[in-house]
């Protein structure tokens, strides 16, 4: 049995996804930008899509989530003064924080915002650190690790009372379908194709008409300047084909999958650790369980989940070939023997019952042979 | 007629009356590592010549990694009773060069009606008089234009300097303990070097290292192969010994024990693969298993030398070699290889030998060989034959 958990890293495309791109390729493959009726027919389906993500913003495509971040942070045109401090939680996925890095050391003030031990952004620091000359505030909707959903709400009441010049960016990758979010309050939402099983290579950052970023690519003006290149059609033809075709009831039977996963591990191994909120908690994702199965360390658990046909993930799968410890585990304070030992499962829509209760059975198995093999 | 790659040997110089054996096998090499260029390969009055390449650049890169082959030239070949089109030729290689330069002329044939002297001022001359922008330096110049006058008459301005080393598959055959770290590809590469046909030994302990490993320890076997040829890479299944060492026996000596296997295995695999020697990348007192003690006590195992190139050096000079030669990249891949996992907190680092054996007395060692012998599996690799190549 071939059974697939990291759904957070990548997702299967749905066979009516394949279809869309391939005939997006095959018949509507005319330059949107064209003239002639052919190509006013597919830059006419693009707009369809734009006004489905977004009827009262500015939707930008761009080659996926992390350009998406990027955009968002390179391009934030600050209401007040241009030196203004960027806020950034200390969990944020690499395309967010490596692009806020690259700010401080062009000078900007960046500062991160800490989480608590569940890995959600500590309210009481932010409070202390919001200030008037915030101009931006970066947060990731749902974190790509633990499946932490990050107090959007929360934050946008205490920006509005202590630093209503500063926009939030909201990086909603792991969020966009699975957790539901008002836009209507925050500056930017970026989002990806392919972790709604949707083809890789086509994202878009969704911003407030008052807020248009900075052009990040010069050319022929195409999305509105701010991201020059001709539109990646059949990218697009195959996102909104996974947008129109995710189904609304699966994120509660996602939920539930998960609480079973957690449930059947913990019984057989007590001593498993939960990475992230509850698995009840309102605050934790559907689709995205944490668990360090100490001693087992992560890298000897999935290569043994492989072997019995499960693929999960230790960290995310960007930074899976470094060696280097989790930044969103670190940030938790989780101690580095667990850290060490942490394991990613990330559901999908079309994961099983049968699915979840085989990789249990397999976690348990090679917890039970594994751990005897420590080190003493 | 018309350009070529001059290749010149280095240490077959100094063979005496088997010198043919060691020029043969050099061709063959060089015709192996050149196969998918479709040229042609010969070999006359002591400098061997390509022609014909697709591509003569990426052929000349190729030739350069060759054991034996001591430099590459970018040559054009010329008949030898056209004077004037030699110094055309001249000219025309020196087209676009500036600053200084001399002309560094080798007359084998001593039949030619100019001796090298004569050749030096005259073509000199010739090049100063039509570049008055180039002026001689014979001591530094910045360019030589090279002109030997041999069956033909060969003229090139650059030289790439090549490995050096020795033939291929002329010294005989040894095993090398590949691993995925920095140290053991290096040590393969110096002994390969020699001449040496290296095959390899590799020891997966799935799961505890996984498949990302493996890939970089063929990746890095390719490396090697780049330079000796096709490489035989023997994986050996380590699981059960390391399980069996760690449950077994007392902590502080599991790590030597399990060098102790990996000679052993090593040994075996290379008596059946007719191998005469085991190399190691170890440099002494590097880790704990690599103190005196400890490798004598590996050493003590095997019927055979152990070469381990490296024993003198430090790190910092075996990283600078990986770097030349290439492994490095590979090497630094983060997928660790040597599990971690079973490391001693306090290894013994001066082990005695009867303690040794008494902590590895409660293995089945013979058994626990044999099995892992058996489950083997041998890749071969050449990086000549990759498509991509």
């Amino acid at each position: 049995m071939r059974v697939y958990l990291d759904n957070s890293a990548t997702t299967r495309p749905s066979e009516r996804v394949v279809q869309a791109v391939a005939r997006s390729m095959q018949t509507a493959y005319y330059n949107p930008s064209s003239l002639y009726k052919p190509a006013m027919e597919v830059e006419k389906e693009i707009a369809s899509f734009r006004a489905i993500l977004s009827c009262h913003d500015h939707v930008y495509f761009t080659s996926g989530g992390t350009e998406a971040n990027n955009i968002a942070v390179f391009g934030n045109k600050p209401q007040t003064g241009h030196n203004g401090r960027i806020l950034c939680s200390a969990v944020e996925h690499p395309s967010v924080r490596e692009a806020c890095m690259a700010m401080k050391r062009h000078g900007r003030r960046v500062e991160e915002i800490p989480v608590t031990q569940e890995g959600i952004v500590d309210l009481e620091c932010l409070e202390t650190m919001l200030k008037e000359d915030t101009v931006l505030i970066c947060v990731m909707h749902v974190n790509n690790e633990t499946g932490a959903i990050q107090p959007i709400n929360e934050m946008i009441a205490l920006r509005d009372r202590l630093a209503p010049m500063a926009g939030i960016h909201v990086d909603g990758v792991q969020g966009f379908l699975r957790v539901p979010l008002d836009l209507s309050n925050i500056q930017s939402y970026a989002i990806s194709a392919h972790k709604i099983h949707g083809p890789k290579g086509i994202g878009a950052l969704i911003t407030k008409k008052a807020s248009k970023p900075r052009p990040f690519t010069y050319g022929g003006g195409q999305e509105e300047g701010v991201r020059s290149g001709t539109e990646n059609t059949p990218g697009i033809a195959g996102f909104k084909e996974a947008v129109m075709a995710y189904p609304a009831e699966a994120n509660s039977r996602m939920h539930a999958l998960k609480i079973t996963l957690y449930d059947r591990i913990t019984q057989a191994i007590p001593h498993s650790r939960l990475n992230g909120p509850e698995v009840t908690d309102k605050r934790g994702a559907p689709h995205i369980l944490n668990m360090s199965f100490t001693p087992v360390r992560s890298d000897t658990m999935l290569y043994a989940l492989e072997g019995e046909g499960v693929y999960v993930s230790g960290g995310s799968a960007c930074s899976s070939g470094k060696s280097k410890l989790s930044q969103t585990l670190k940030a938790m304070n989780t101690p580095r023997s667990d850290a060490e030992c942490a394991v990613r499962f990330s559901l999908s829509k079309d994961t099983t019952r049968e699915e979840i209760e085989y990789a249990a059975e397999a976690v348990i198995r090679q917890y039970r042979l594994l751990s005897r093999y420590v080190r003493r | 007629m018309g350009p070529l790659l001059l290749i010149r040997y280095g240490e077959i110089f100094l063979k005496g009356l088997n010198r043919p054996y060691f020029l043969k096998a050099l061709q063959q090499n060089i015709k192996l590592a050149i196969a998918d260029e479709g040229a042609r390969v010969w070999l006359s009055d002591s400098r061997f010549y390509i022609s014909g390449a697709a591509d003569i650049n990426a052929c000349a890169l190729k030739a350069a990694k060759v054991f034996g082959v001591h430099s590459v030239s970018h040559a054009f070949e010329m008949a030898k009773d056209d004077y004037q089109a030699i110094c055309d030729k001249a000219l025309e290689l020196m087209r676009g060069k500036t600053g200084t330069f001399k002309v560094q002329a080798r007359r084998s044939d001593k039949a030619f009606f100019k001796d090298s002297p004569q050749i030096n001022a005259e073509l000199g001359e010739h090049v100063l008089k039509r570049m008055p922008h180039l002026s001689v330096d014979v001591r530094h110049p910045d360019t030589i234009l090279s002109v030997e006058i041999r069956d033909h008459c060969y003229l090139y301005t650059d030289v790439i300097p090549a490995v050096g080393g020795m033939p291929s598959g002329t010294n005989g055959r040894a095993t090398l303990l590949l691993s995925g770290g920095i140290d053991s590809p290096v040590a393969g590469y110096l002994i390969a070097k020699r001449g040496v046909k290296i095959n390899c030994v590799y020891y997966h302990s799935y799961p505890f290292t996984g498949d990302r490993v493996r890939e970089k320890v063929i990746n890095l076997a390719g490396k090697l192969s780049e330079y000796s040829g096709e490489v035989q890479l023997s994986v050996i299944p380590f699981t059960r010994i390391q399980t069996q060492i760690h449950e077994k026996c007392a902590e502080a000596y599991t790590t030597l024990i399990m060098r102790r296997f990996m000679m052993r295995i090593a040994a075996a695999l290379a008596v059946k693969n007719n191998a005469q020697a085991l190399v190691t990348g170890e440099s002494i007192g590097q880790v704990a298993s690599q103190t005196m003690e400890a490798l004598v006590l590996t050493d003590a195992l095997v019927p055979m030398p152990v070469f381990r190139p490296l024993i003198g050096l430090d790190k910092q000079e075996i990283i600078n070699y990986a770097q030349k030669i290439g492994t490095f990249d590979i090497s630094s891949l983060p997928y660790q290889d040597c599990c971690t996992v079973f490391t001693p907190r306090h290894p013994v680092t001066h082990p005695q030998k009867d303690h040794v054996e008494l902590a590895e007395r409660v293995l089945d060692t013979q058994s626990l060989i044999d099995d892992a012998i058996e489950g083997l599996e041998v890749i071969t690799v050449n990086a000549y034959t990759k498509e991509d190549a």
